[in-house]
This record gives C-alpha cells, structure tokens and sequence, in this order.
C-alpha cells in the first residue's frame, strides 16, 4: 500500500466528514455519515493484514483527536483510544471476511461500511459506559449515544456508496492492482 | 517473520495494549491529549476550511428574509444587538437590585454581628441532596459556614471545602441533623420552641412545645420557623427555617402539637445562588469579594 497517497485520502475523507457534519447531520441529533470508514472498509479490503491494522489504528487516533467529549463541568476532554480500538476490530472483521466478498463492487463497500461503523461505534459505546461506571466527568448517555451511532452506521452507506466509485478508481494509485489471494484462490 | 526484530514484532500487540490504558486513563490525566488534537485540528482546517466554504456557497444557510437587501439585513441585525443589550442590562440591573436588597434585609438579621455575605452560584447536585457551589477563594470559608437562600432562608452548612468548590447539606436533606427552632406566634413576641427533622420530601416535621396554656396563643399553618439552635453559628440565628404547612393534633399530647415546615424557597436543592454568611474575624477581615 502506498501510505502516502492513504495519508492524503485520509486527510480529505477527514476534511469532508468535519465539513459536510453540519450538513449531512439529520435535524442536529448527532447522526451523520462517516466519511473515512469507507476508506477503512476499502483499505481493509484491499491491503495486507499489517499495513490494514495500522491504518485502522492510524484513523481511530485522528479521529479520537477530532472528537472531544463534553464533560460536566462545561470543558471537553479528549480521549484517545476508542475509536482507535473500534477501527481495529473493524478492520479485523473485513480482514477476517474478505475472501467471501466481491471487492470490487459498490454493494459491498455498503454493506461491509455500515457493518465495520456498527462494530467499531459498539466499540466506542461499551468502552465508554465501562468508563462511565467509575467517578466519570464525562456527560454519557450510552443509550441515547447508541441509537445515534446505530443510525450513523446506516447513514454510513450512503457515503459509501458514493466513495466507492471514487475509491475504485484510485486502486491503482493506493498500489491495490496487484492481487490479492482471495480465499477460494481468485484473483481480481 | 523470525528474523523481523523484536520491536518491530512486539509493536502491533505494545499499541494494542497502550491504546486500551489510554481509553481508560482517568481524564483527569488526559490534558495534555489536547496538544495532539489541537496539532490534528492545525493539519485538517487547510482541507476543512475550503470544503466548508464550498459546501456552504452550495448548501447556504437559511436566512430570515431572503428578500431584504444588504442595508436591510444590517439594520435589522443592528436592531437584534441593541434589544439583546436592552435585555441584558434590565436583566443585570433587576439582579443587582435584588442582591443589594437581599444583602440589607440579611444583615439586618444580626446587625450586631460582621458578617460578610458573599453570592455563589450553584453548579450541581451530589447525591444525597448535596449542592455543589463554586466558591473560588473566598477568605474565611470553612466548613460549618451558614448558608442561606433569599436573603433569610437558611439553606443549610457547607459540609466540605476545596479550593474552588464546596458541598452545601441543605436542611431538608434526609442526612442532616435536626434543628432547634422557634415559631413567632405573633407581633408581641410570643414563641413556642420546636424540634424539627428532616422528613426527606423537602419539608421539616417536629413538635411544637408551647410556652403556656393561653388560648390565644395558637399555632396555625402560615406562622413563621427560624433557626434557634446552640449548634448553630451566633450568625445563623433567627434566620427563616420556613413557614407552618400543616399542624396535627397530638392526641395524646395535646399540648404539643406537630407541625410540618417547608421553607419558603420552594426547593433548597434547585436554588441557582446562595449566600455564604461569613463572620468578620480578625483573620478573614483582609480578603475576599462582597
């Protein structure tokens, strides 16, 4: 994988989602699409084990950075970890199923981008209401925080959706259009 | 894969494992996480900033005329300023004449008495009732300081002090220790001495000794409660516990009947400010705010 050309997709897919959120968010509840698990999905899809993991641990920090939590005092605090976490499981279970997919296809970008949101937003969740259990000065609704996510992992497709074209095209510059075994021997 | 070398093996499994200690790394800890993401939010604005500019040229926001003209616009945004400002300045000059007016009738409880009162805003709620206020550093904060609401309505005692807060235990509060109090029966100073304890819903429920057999001396709902109690501050004193809500006849003791006092604040957990009552000493006279 060429990780320049995956740092500067990175930088936009981060640029689009910070920018479209106040657009794309549905009525101001929190739900909007992820821009940069898609690239996650199709890196995951694409890339070799090790490098995939490290990009999915590389967006899970940027984005830990880019998501301070409102604590109770009126400040935020910045966490570092669950997101980074998440996109590793996330990453995990595309690595774990990739040989069953069809890669180059728009549905599956869909369908494995809403199912990796979910995994990696559970992540999140339980990670913070485990927090939440002690002395916490986060403000924490682990049920309200769920059903956003759970909508955003859906919104998630759409985005998808529209990346995959972009994302398929630019295989070769990531350095995808060597083959990958899959798992019944194919090569794409 | 042997022959890679042993940090670069251990590598995945070491970030693995400082990633989960980072998520759960007390946040009191975590400040200097700000540093990194202010560095991640330098490296993403000059992607941000155009796509936001972009996006809103496409998507613009809704205005509130779209009809009006550029002059008309500012007008009517000169007009929203200058009402805002209107608002504010009734709001803050209502309020001041509330604290100067609180300030006067709570010192006249004790005009024999230095006392400093000094406002402060409520910030939570503990469990157990407790009022969490911000103090900041106000000299001669202590704990067993008196606490009132409204000018006279005694709240309670800061039960803890640290340097910018401090836990205030109302005296409604299920936890607190009952109170000595006195019912003013009337104008010429008659008054009956009570027992009151906290009940847990707010109010305060005790029996009345009465001073005499007279029958004109009568408890009756609506009769003022203040504070008469040795274990309290000389400067907590006569301060408003509440107002007679309910009085029961004791059947068996008919003269000592029971009452029920709610004080006159509605809820002593929600009020948004108290008033610490601070007495002057020689050691606290130098600081502190009014």
């Amino acid at each position: 994988m060429n990780w320049f050309v995956f740092i500067l997709i990175s930088w936009v897919c981060f640029g689009l989602e910070l920018a479209l959120m106040p657009v794309l968010d549905a009525g101001s509840r929190g739900v909007h699409p992820s821009m940069v698990v898609p690239l996650l999905v199709f890196v995951a899809m694409n890339a070799p084990r090790k490098p995939t993991m490290w990009a999915a641990m590389m967006l899970g920090v940027v984005l830990d950075l880019l998501s301070p939590m409102p604590a109770v005092d009126g400040g935020t605090i910045t966490i570092i970890g669950p997101h980074a976490l998440g996109f590793l499981l996330g990453a995990h279970f595309v690595l774990a199923v990739r040989g069953m997919l069809i890669r180059r296809n728009p549905l599956t970008m869909i369908v494995m981008s809403i199912l990796v949101m979910l995994v990696a937003q559970v992540v999140v969740v339980a990670i913070f209401t485990a927090r939440d259990l002690g002395a916490n000065p986060l403000i924490w609704d682990a049920g309200d925080e769920l059903r956003k996510r759970l909508f955003s992992s859906l919104y998630t497709g759409v985005s998808a959706l529209l990346l995959s074209f972009v994302f398929f095209a630019l295989g070769p510059v990531f350095g995808f259009n060597s083959t990958v075994p899959t798992r019944f021997a194919r090569h794409i | 894969m042997q022959h890679q070398p042993l940090i670069v093996r251990w590598s995945m499994p070491i970030t693995i494992v400082v990633l989960f200690a980072l998520a759960f790394t007390p946040a009191k800890w975590l400040g200097w996480t700000d540093w990194f993401a202010a560095q991640v939010k330098v490296a993403i604005v000059p992607i941000t900033h155009p796509l936001t500019i972009t996006i809103d040229t496409i998507v613009p926001t809704r205005i509130s005329d779209p009809e009006a003209s550029e002059r008309e616009r500012a007008i009517s945004a000169e007009l929203a300023r200058m009402e805002l400002q209107l608002y504010q300045t009734r709001q803050e000059n209502e309020r001041l004449s509330n604290l100067i007016d609180q300030y006067a009738r709570g010192a006249a409880i004790t005009p024999e008495l230095n006392v400093k009162q000094v406002t402060r805003p409520r910030i939570a709620n503990l469990a157990g009732d407790v009022l969490l206020i911000r103090t900041g550093n106000v000299d001669g904060l202590s704990q067993g300081t008196v606490v009132v609401a409204d000018a006279v309505q005694l709240l309670g005692r800061v039960s803890r002090v640290d340097g910018r807060t401090a836990n205030v235990l109302p005296i409604t509060a299920p936890s607190s220790q009952p109170i000595m109090a006195t019912v003013l029966l009337n104008n010429d100073g008659s008054q009956a001495r009570c027992f009151l304890k906290p009940v847990g819903d707010g109010t305060l429920r005790g029996e009345v000794a009465r001073p005499a057999l007279d029958e004109n001396l009568s408890i009756e709902v609506g009769q003022e409660v203040r504070l008469q109690d040795s274990q309290w501050p000389t400067s907590a004193q006569m301060l408003l516990v509440g107002l007679i809500e309910k009085v029961e006849r004791n059947e068996s003791q008919p003269l000592r009947p029971r009452i029920i006092v709610r004080p006159t604040v509605g809820d002593l957990r929600r009020v948004h400010e108290v008033i610490l009552r601070i007495p002057i000493t020689q050691e606290n006279n130098t600081g502190g705010e009014p």
